[in-house]
């Protein structure tokens, strides 16, 4: 045990380990992909990440571009697998056909 | 443009940062799951309650707006590395620093000093500057990374000893929290086989899942503090289960009664030797108990298929804990060998296709998979509510581990799956088992010798 004495407090003083595992610093930043001038026009593919009530929460909001924005052309999709799983086929096919694509619900 | 429910706003935002880039999120009211037509409208329609803005004019903006600098030239939020030692203290103010940082699970630790850390690292040949493994209870944020020397510190703060270390080592060789994060609140439990279990006298027997044996409670209560510290669990930033699960303080750490199961030791069945030390770990939510005798009114094994009726059968995994009485019971019903009795279960479990499908967790987890064209779910989904179906498609995925006292014919039908078994004498010391002092070793003895003779007197025959 080290312990050492503070004569300030009278005290004994302990040192002990830090428990926390040392953070592996894996993660490299990355730009976010470049924004739209107009969505008006435009192909927004609306990606259900399949969280219960996401599908049913973009609908409407499918149903909120027809009426307020009708210029803007709206596509539903789920995501094919579930939403813990990463799938670069998808955000390609989004490449090819989406000018710009709202993912979720999230939680 | 990512949407996430408001209550996920501050979790969202360090999910952001951890993924390197610092995503322009918007946030509907929560929650979501069950709520009516007109409410999800008004949600549309309505205020992103995180920011107070009008929501869908945020998500336009959010995909418009240009780009500032710091989004296209972001900056990786890196932590810094941690001390080996922290800033000396009292007794008192390190009790208060580990409470208040989060770093336990509310009770009071063993302060891990210097000196009973290396009498921990006693209990393993490994070296202390050996990398055990990386863990996070989440998918996908950063991993931390850990040495043995960092398991021993964990294992001190439970109150374990040497002697317990090599089965916290494999826990923490496993790279498994034991909180996962899921907003569902997993549990856990994990099943020592072989050897060990009596070399460390962990209990197999009467109640050997309630808290009177200290290698159970300590080693179960370390594989927690491992998932706080290693695992980088932290209350509504990575740890996110709603109600939580009190499985969670000990993630029913038990090991096998080997000796009075009339079957072969689950590890065995597994693949591994009868002298190997292994534990496997298991990972699901809930446990029924029989609450009564196997076969006082009908047989065990069609209790259990009244009982399996309350899980949503997600991963069509099962496992049965069951006393030793049970394992004898069913075997008179011509279960000679555990894997027929998970054939049985499989081919004669039932539910409706509606059931099935209208389970939440079902519907989030399987129904992708069925919409992808596998089967047989992508069959399942096209069927009426009103049809049959036997779920449980692979009789493997249902496991039996024999645990109690044989004081009552009872069982727990856990959704337990098993995820993974690993090795524990990889870790042990150069003497193969830490040498427990003789007086701890002489009243185990006594306490084994006195069950012993209770189940003698009782007339009880295993065979």
């Amino acid at each position: 045990m080290t312990n050492t004495h503070d004569k300030k407090t009278s005290a004994f003083l302990t040192t002990v380990l830090d428990p926390r595992g040392q953070p592996t610093a894996a993660v490299e930043p990355h730009p976010l992909a470049p924004r739209l001038d107009t969505v008006l026009g435009k192909t927004i593919y609306l990606v259900d990440v399949g969280f219960g009530g996401g599908w049913e929460f973009l609908e409407e909001t499918m149903g909120w571009f027809a009426r307020t924005m009708p210029g803007v052309k709206t596509v539903l999709v789920h995501k094919k697998g579930i939403m813990f799983v990463d799938e670069p086929e998808m955000w390609a096919e989004m490449r090819q056909k989406a000018d710009a694509v709202i993912f979720g619900v999230g939680g | 443009m990512p949407l996430a429910s408001a209550r996920f706003a501050e979790y969202a935002a360090q999910d952001a940062q951890n993924h390197g880039m610092k995503l322009r999120f918007s946030f509907p009211p929560y929650p979501l799951v069950g709520r009516p037509r007109e409410v999800l409208r008004k949600y549309v329609e309505g205020n992103d309650p995180i920011t107070g803005r009008p929501l869908m004019p945020e998500v336009i903006e959010g995909l418009t707006k240009p780009l500032t600098e710091e989004e296209k030239n972001p900056k990786a939020a890196r932590r810094k590395a941690r001390p080996r030692l922290l800033q000396p203290d009292t007794e008192e103010n390190l009790q208060r620093l580990f409470q208040e940082s989060g770093w336990t699970d509310g009770l009071p630790i063993v302060l891990p000093t210097e000196a009973r850390v290396a009498h921990m690292l006693t209990g393993t040949a490994a070296d202390a500057n050996e990398i055990v493994g990386q863990m996070t209870i989440t998918i996908h944020q950063e991993k931390l990374e850990y040495t043995v020397e960092k398991v021993a510190i964990n294992a001190v703060m439970a109150g374990a000893g040497p002697e317990h270390l090599p089965v916290i080592l494999a826990l923490a060789a496993s790279e498994e929290g034991s909180m996962p994060s899921s907003t569902t609140s997993f549990g856990r439990m994990a099943v020592v086989n072989g050897p060990i279990r009596q070399e460390i006298g962990m209990n197999s027997g009467l109640g050997a899942l309630s808290p009177f044996n200290h290698a159970n409670s300590v080693i179960g209560r370390a594989w927690t503090l491992m998932t706080i510290n290693l695992g980088d669990s932290r209350l509504g930033e990575t740890f996110m289960g709603s109600t939580g699960n009190n499985m969670n303080y000990n993630n029913m750490m038990i090991a096998e009664n080997e000796e009075r199961s009339i079957w072969e030791p689950f590890h065995v069945r597994m693949g591994y030797k009868k002298e190997e030390s292994v534990v496997s770990l298991f990972q699901g939510w809930s446990a029924i108990n029989s609450m009564g005798a196997a076969g006082c009114c009908r047989p065990a094994q069609e209790e259990m298929l009244i009982i399996m009726q309350a899980f949503p059968c997600l991963q069509g995994a099962l496992t049965l804990v069951m006393d030793p009485l049970v394992a004898k019971h069913l075997k008179e019903q011509g279960f000679d060998d555990p894997k027929q009795l998970s054939v049985y279960l499989s081919e004669n479990f039932k539910m409706t296709a509606g059931q099935f499908w209208g389970s939440d967790v079902v519907y989030s987890l399987v129904e992708p998979n069925a919409r992808a064209g596998m089967e047989p779910y992508a069959s399942w989904l096209k069927l009426p509510k009103d049809a049959v179906i036997a779920p449980y498609t692979t009789p493997e995925k249902i496991n039996m581990i024999v645990v109690g006292g044989e004081t009552q014919a009872l069982w727990l039908t856990t959704d337990l799956w098993r995820t993974k078994t690993v090795s524990i004498d990889r870790w042990r010391p150069k003497s193969g088992a830490y040498k427990e002092d003789d007086r701890t070793a002489r009243r185990r003895e006594a306490r084994q010798k006195r069950h012993a003779a209770a189940l003698t007197a009782s007339g009880y025959d295993l065979k």
